[in-house]
């Protein structure tokens, strides 16, 4: 049980140290830029669309469907926010 | 004289008998028009709501030749995916998975749901039932439409060496470190499910995601993997620890009350030069020993996998090969497997396959059959 307890005290603490390490990365991104790039998004979507992926059209969805489409792959392929709102912006724009 | 009057009042009425219909045209028209202007402001209005809906998913269907069993048809599985989005700080996904078994009942299960709050630019929370973040093949290759081959590698599939998924929750996210991108996933859950099999012996190791935690213990890890965009190359490590409990019923939440420890560890490489496909994953599930318990031996669920593809650019034509070898503490279900194939991509979502499997059982006394697959995947 002590065992146990430990282990799970473990996990909580690495756990929190990722938050803390994402937050982190958060507050020191002095760069960031809010609004999508085109360009940045077209170079984001060579780069990690293909990771898993065939590479799909822009055209084959409308700008509402892409947004939750990407946003979808930003949790599965680990993408930051900004380069989320590059791809889509690339995306919308190429449609 | 009289006639010219009466035919110029005949002229004259029905000049203004037209007129008046003209006017009533024109109104009608105009009426049309507003009516058209405040639709379309309306549409407008859901160019960009805060509230998006979107489904997605993937199916497949074909056809096996297993050896010594005849050929059959198959509907692989149809996993419709919803997507329910609130502005930039919520988002909703869930995939179904229905599959149609050999006596035609039709079997749906939930591959996953979750609530992704998008808590910064580096970080989301993923809360529910997931796909396992440990390795790369079971959480983002497995969709029929993006894995290349009509089958996954051998302990690859559900519930075999590679964790399938867990319900709990998961920090995940990116950010750039040097000139790559790292990616990372961590997560805390219920854990896998092990069951004995009688005779001194574990049936199986399974994590469909538990919906308790029957045995009282959580298990944690996670992957992190480095992006190297100019060398199209990324690699990734998996690793997990907990405790886990023999399952005693195979119908509820009843465990042995002995403790042992559990442990994932996992590697893989995705490497992109040229029209080159290359692929590799290693992953393995580890039970510890305890003594007392009715199976007191430790145990090992291993399983690897290399495949490399190639697109025969401009055509439409891919030829892919795959090695896989899955170890498990039994005998009987271990396999070595060599598969090749050639792929058309009808489009870069709708793809024909047509495998070659040779499989093998390398234990003595123990036989794999060979087998044909085709298939049509898509992705939407």
């Amino acid at each position: 049980m002590q065992k146990s307890i430990e282990k799970t005290g473990r996990l909580l603490l690495a756990m929190t140290l990722t938050l803390g390490v994402a937050f982190g990365a958060q507050a020191a991104g002095s760069d960031k830029s809010k609004e999508g790039d085109f360009v940045r998004g077209a170079r984001a979507w060579a780069e990690n669309c293909t990771r898993c992926h065939n590479v799909r059209d822009p055209k084959e969805l409308r700008d509402d469907q892409w947004k939750t489409t990407v946003t979808h792959m930003r949790v599965r392929g680990g993408l930051t926010g900004q380069q989320t709102r590059d791809i889509i912006k690339f995306m919308q724009e190429s449609n | 004289m009289r006639f010219k009057k009466t035919l110029l009042a005949c002229v004259v009425g029905l000049a203004i008998s037209q007129t008046a219909s003209a006017r009533s045209d024109l109104e009608q028209l105009k009426a049309e028009v507003e009516a058209l202007k405040q639709e379309v402001a309306s549409a407008a209005e859901w160019k960009s709501p805060r509230t998006l809906v979107h489904m997605a998913g993937y199916a497949s269907v074909g056809y096996t030749d297993t050896q010594n069993e005849p050929g059959t048809f198959k509907m692989g599985n149809f996993s419709p995916i919803f997507h329910y989005q609130f502005s930039d700080l919520v988002m909703l996904e869930s995939e179904l998975e229905f599959e149609v078994d050999e006596v035609g009942n039709t079997d749906v299960s939930l591959e996953y749901l979750t609530i992704d709050w998008f808590m910064n630019d580096h970080a989301a929370l993923v809360a529910g039932r997931f796909l396992s973040p440990l390795g790369n093949f079971r959480q983002n290759m497995h969709p029929s439409w993006i894995n290349k081959m009509a089958s996954a590698p051998v302990g690859f599939g559900h519930d075999q060496a590679a964790p399938n998924g867990d319900v709990g929750l998961q920090v995940r996210g990116g950010f750039a470190l040097g000139g790559a991108n790292a990616n990372y996933a961590v997560f805390l859950g219920n854990g896998p499910t092990l069951e004995a099999n009688g005779f001194g012996g574990f049936e199986k190791l399974e994590s469909p995601g538990l919906n308790g935690n029957g045995d009282g213990t959580f298990v944690g890890g996670g992957r992190f993997g480095m992006l190297f965009p100019d060398k199209k190359l990324e690699l990734g490590l998996s690793a997990a620890t907990g405790d886990i409990d023999i399952r005693t019923s195979t119908s509820g939440p009843v465990y042995e009350g002995l403790k042992r420890d559990y442990s994932v560890l996992g590697a893989d490489l995705t490497w992109r030069p040229g029209n080159f496909d290359v692929r590799a994953e290693y992953i393995r599930q580890s039970v510890g020993s305890r003594a007392a318990s009715s199976v007191p031996g430790s145990a090992d669920w291993t399983a690897w996998y290399g495949q490399v593809a190639y697109r025969f650019y401009p055509s439409k034509w891919e030829a892919v090969a795959r090695y896989s070898n899955y170890d498990t503490p039994g005998e009987e279900n271990d396999r070595v497997q060599l598969a090749g194939g050639v792929n058309y991509l009808f489009e870069s979502n709708f793809i024909g396959k047509l495998d070659y499997e040779s499989n093998d059982n390398p234990n003595d006394g123990y036989e794999a059959d060979n087998r044909f697959l085709v298939q049509l995947a898509y992705g939407f």
